[in-house]
């Protein structure tokens, strides 16, 4: 199988499970993104979970098998694999670096996938492919409609750059790419404190307390930093941040009302792709107020 | 035909556990020119080498083996059991069949077979040393100080006050180092300023003393006895014999806005500028690259207020070569830095603290000066953010310090204690406010070191977490500090108005650099190498050099003025002999066969080939020849290995003895 020729740039693509459920409207806005930006994307075919956060805490081998079947499907799709979940995207690159440093664990799992694993796949996350390989010149080229005004937090997690040894994304405490895209395509990032701090991830089935707290911090300090909306890259964090924000609202009495973008919903709509196209629909706190405000629909 | 003693030892069982020393000692007996071959337990015990030197005096033996340990551990001792016995020294040889050997195998067999050939061949070289005498070269009896830190000043001072000729070289504009910023040391108390100051006025009033202040070492020639030092001494643009030191082109200057390095930056300085007021020599310097007269020409007010016109723009760097004999490295530290990562460091500082971002957030040398008397806040502890007192300190220890991922796993030894010490200087200066201090171990041996912490803690009232801290961010005009109490188990946060960091102690960022000129050798983190972690601690590698204080390893005070005041020891142990003695391990010249060349001149890493003219007695020139200085020559051969006519040998490793090594196997 081969990628679209047309595009100078292009990749196989691994969705995730979240991509084709609850967070659509990544998926949606992903192939908008790429295609406005003439990115060529090939998804892979009958990839499966990653195993994502309860596999590697029951067991280790299943969660690196899971993670290999997959990168051995995508080694038959070519370009590097592009991976929009930063969940996913974390344990496909730890699964490489796990298996890269550990012969031994490399042969355990190559006999339950039944074959090799393609270590050499690069494994990019979406920020990657915009900010280094497409390149913040060229992003910057392809705006149509800069998003002048719009303050926005930059929300990391604690996944996408973490641990420092396994995203190599960039600096693992203090990064900056997601803040260099927005400033690409005319945003302003606000500087707060809790870019990278929990929100509480997959607790949100277990314990939605922990939620309210951790998520709670995080929405008070984009809120006190000035940020009129949340951008995250990981579906996990938006559905803490965006579908639980109305409860914790009940539960601490401030009112955020604070819409919570995809990275490639924003740079969608600075890119001129159609706002139908970004699944902007799905956002259980509207945007629709804060971008007719801003003159962004 | 020779008569050579073989000499086996067992070494314990270091060897004999490895190696059939008997067997050894019958095969080798047999060998042609072999009078007498024996083995013994402990060939360096007393008994050991009288056996030695009984054998030389009873078989009349004109060369001596002695199978056992490394030469680096015993060719000296077997040497002088040789020369006490009547032989002449370097007619004794070393056949090392532990380290190579006995160490390094497991099959008794092949290892015995080894050491049998290693006997062999360090017998056939044996066959062919020649009697050698001892090189004596003179001594220059001037030490050079390099550092006028606590160690550079105690180490000077105790090289002078025997009587010899100090220069001492500092870097910066006055002596003093480190512990001048300091406010009050532990575990006593007693003001830095106080102990320090009295010592820098002794180093400028010494008759013995050259102090170059505002100079770098340039170059570094010579060997133990005999270097020569170039040093750069910085043009200062005030004329040191003139200044009086009056102040007032301090006063005058109109550039007043330049970040205070002394004060970690808290202040301002002016472009022309000491220090600190106590400032030895009190002279100011012109910090060229910020003074309006030197940026755009246009000033010139201190020439104008300077009363005995000592004002030089014109002034250069001048290079002096001062001739030394032994030279003390005393060039202390650098602090880790926690702000965004330097070009020039190696490592990546703390983005979970923000990198340096947040303004109340310092390193405990910046504390110092806020506590300090004579700092930018005349002792009053007040945050630099707002200049307000901080009611809620947070401290944290190990910033960098036994944190292998941000590159060092070595404790810096002096934090616990200094922090301890800052939890009681904030308390004595803000009676209500309360310390805390996150910390992974309490490391207090000394002493009454411990009994010190212990006192912060029971009567200072600071609060001890043990645990670390994941991160600090900004909240309003706190600072939180994030953290773990892993006694109790359970996370912490603190909003605090002001957190103090115990960065690393690190090497001197150009510590390589220095060590490069003058060939010592350092470790991973550029601390300079001693030459034995236990039992030579001060020595460097490197004969006639020596170590003291933090270029070494995070030292504290006491500990640094031990070290210098035992370099000096060993300079002065140095300097009490009129003639060195030096191994006649060096190249030898066969001027009949040298065709002047000069090959051997380019290669010689030492500069110890020089050339020669030979004369008839008529005084005509016959040719020119390569000569070797016996003083400066390293004995390491490579001019041997280029000459094209094999007209210079290393004596004890002529190509004639290799081949016969080569050729006994």
């Amino acid at each position: 199988m081969s990628p679209n020729r047309k595009f100078a740039l292009s990749y196989s693509y691994y969705p995730g499970c979240s991509l084709h459920a609850s967070a659509k409207e990544y998926d949606v806005s992903t192939k908008g993104v790429f295609n406005a930006l003439r990115i060529g994307l090939k998804e892979v075919p009958d990839w499966f979970c990653c195993g994502a956060t309860p596999a590697h805490n029951v067991d280790e081998l299943l969660s690196l098998a899971l993670c290999a079947k997959n990168l051995s499907l995508a080694g038959k799709v070519e370009g590097d694999l592009a991976v929009a979940c930063a969940a996913c995207f974390s344990r496909l690159k730890t699964t490489q670096h796990r298996l890269k440093e550990n012969d031994i664990k490399r042969k355990q799992v190559e006999t339950a996938i039944d074959g090799p694993v393609p270590l050499g796949k690069k494994v990019k996350h979406l920020l990657e492919i915009l900010a280094k390989d497409f390149g913040l010149d060229k992003l910057e080229g392809a705006v149509q409609k800069p998003l002048t005004g719009l303050k926005i937090a930059c929300y990391y997690g604690c996944l996408l750059t973490r641990p420092p040894e396994v995203p190599e994304l960039d600096d693992c405490e203090a990064p900056t790419i997601m803040e260099n895209v927005i400033k690409a395509v005319g945003g302003e990032p606000v500087a707060w404190s809790h870019r990278l701090e929990c929100c509480g991830a997959n607790f949100t089935l277990s314990r939605p307390g922990v939620i309210l707290k951790l998520s709670n911090e995080i929405l008070a300090s984009a809120k006190d930093a000035g940020a009129d909306c949340i951008m995250v890259a990981c579906p996990l964090c938006h559905g803490n941040l965006d579908i639980r924000q109305e409860e914790i609202e009940q539960a601490t009495g401030r009112r955020y009302g604070m819409p919570v973008f995809y990275i490639t919903q924003l740079v969608g709509l600075a890119c001129g792709v159609s706002p139908l196209r970004l699944g902007l629909e799905s956002m259980i706190v509207s945007p629709a107020a804060l971008l007719r405000e801003k003159n962004l629909l | 035909m020779s008569r050579i003693g073989v000499f086996i030892c067992h070494c314990g069982e270091n060897i004999s556990r490895t190696v059939d020393v008997e067997r050894v000692a019958q095969v080798t007996a047999r060998l042609p020119g072999v009078a007498i071959a024996l083995d013994y337990k402990y060939m360096c015990s007393d008994p050991g080498q009288n056996l030695l030197k009984k054998a030389v005096a009873e078989h009349k033996l004109d060369g001596v083996v002695v199978a056992a340990c490394s030469p680096r551990m015993h060719e000296k001792t077997f040497r002088n059991a040789a020369r006490a016995a009547g032989l002449n020294p370097f007619l004794c040889e070393m056949a090392n069949i532990r380290e190579h050997c006995s160490w390094v195998h497991e099959d008794r067999e092949e290892a015995t077979a080894k050491a049998i050939d290693i006997v062999k061949f360090t017998v056939s070289r044996v066959k062919k040393d020649r009697a050698l005498a001892p090189i004596t070269v003179p001594i220059t009896k001037r030490a050079l100080v390099i550092g006028g830190g606590i160690a550079g000043i105690q180490a000077a001072l105790d090289i002078a006050d025997a009587g010899h000729q100090v220069v001492l070289v500092e870097r910066e504009p006055s002596i003093g180092g480190h512990m001048a910023q300091l406010s009050e040391t532990f575990p006593t108390l007693d003001c830095s300023q106080c102990i320090m100051t009295p010592k820098m006025v002794d180093v400028a009033n010494h008759p013995n003393i050259k102090l170059y202040t505002w100079s770098e070492i340039e170059e570094v020639s010579g060997y133990i006895g005999n270097f020569q030092v170039t040093v750069r001494r910085k043009a200062r643009s005030v004329d040191e014999d003139k200044c009086t030191g009056c102040g007032v082109c301090m006063a005058k200057c109109p550039q007043k806005k330049i970040d205070n390095a002394f004060d970690r930056n808290l202040g301002t300085r002016p472009a022309i500028y000491v220090p600190f007021p106590q400032a030895v020599p009190n002279t100011p310097v012109i910090d060229r690259d910020n003074c309006t007269r030197f940026k755009t020409g246009k000033c010139g007010v201190c020439e104008k207020v300077c009363g005995p016109g000592a004002i030089d723009y014109g002034q250069q760097d001048q290079l002096i070569v001062e001739p030394v004999g032994a030279i003390v490295v005393a060039s202390g530290f650098d602090l880790y830095n926690i702000g965004p990562k330097p070009a020039d460091s190696p490592y990546e500082g703390y983005g979970e603290f923000g990198y340096g971002a947040i303004p109340d957030v310092i390193d405990g040398l910046t504390f110092e000066r806020l506590a300090s008397a004579s700092g930018p806040t005349g002792g009053k502890i007040l945050r630099p953010s707002d200049g307000k007192e901080p009611k809620q300190v947070v401290f944290i220890q190990c910033v960098g310090s036994r944190a292998r991922e941000k590159g060092i796993s070595y404790c810096s030894k002096i934090c616990c204690m200094y922090t301890a010490k800052h939890t009681m200087l904030y308390k004595h200066k803000i009676h209500d406010g309360q310390a805390y201090v996150f910390f992974m171990d309490a490391r207090t041996p000394g002493k009454n070191y411990d009994e010190f912490w212990r006192r912060a803690v029971e009567e200072e009232e600071a609060v001890y977490i043990r645990g670390m801290v994941s991160r600090l961010y900004q909240k309003g005009d706190k600072v939180v500090v994030m953290g773990s109490d892993v006694l109790v188990g359970v996370q912490v946060e603190i909003e605090a108005d002001l957190v103090v960091l115990a960065t690393a102690v690190q090497a001197r960022t150009g510590a390589d650099l220095l060590a490069q000129k003058l060939g010592i050798s350092y470790d991973r983190y550029n601390f300079y190498s001693e030459a034995h972690a236990k039992l030579k601690p001060v020595e460097c590698a490197t004969a006639g050099i020596y170590l003291a204080g933090a270029c070494q390893g995070p030292k504290d005070i006491p500990d640094t003025v031990s070290q210098a005041s035992a370099a000096a020891a060993k300079v002065m142990t140095l300097f009490a002999k009129d003639q060195l003695e030096r191994e006649p391990i060096v190249a030898r010249v066969n001027e009949r066969n040298c065709a002047g060349c000069l090959a051997c001149k380019k290669v010689c890493p030492y500069g110890a080939v020089e050339e020669k003219e030979i004369r008839d007695r008529n005084g005509n020139l016959i040719k020119t020849v390569a000569y070797v200085n016996p003083g400066v020559c390293g004995g390491c051969g490579t001019c041997q290995a280029t000459c094209p006519s094999k007209s210079v040998e290393l004596d004890g490793y002529t190509d004639e003895q290799i081949m016969a090594m080569i050729e006994a196997l």
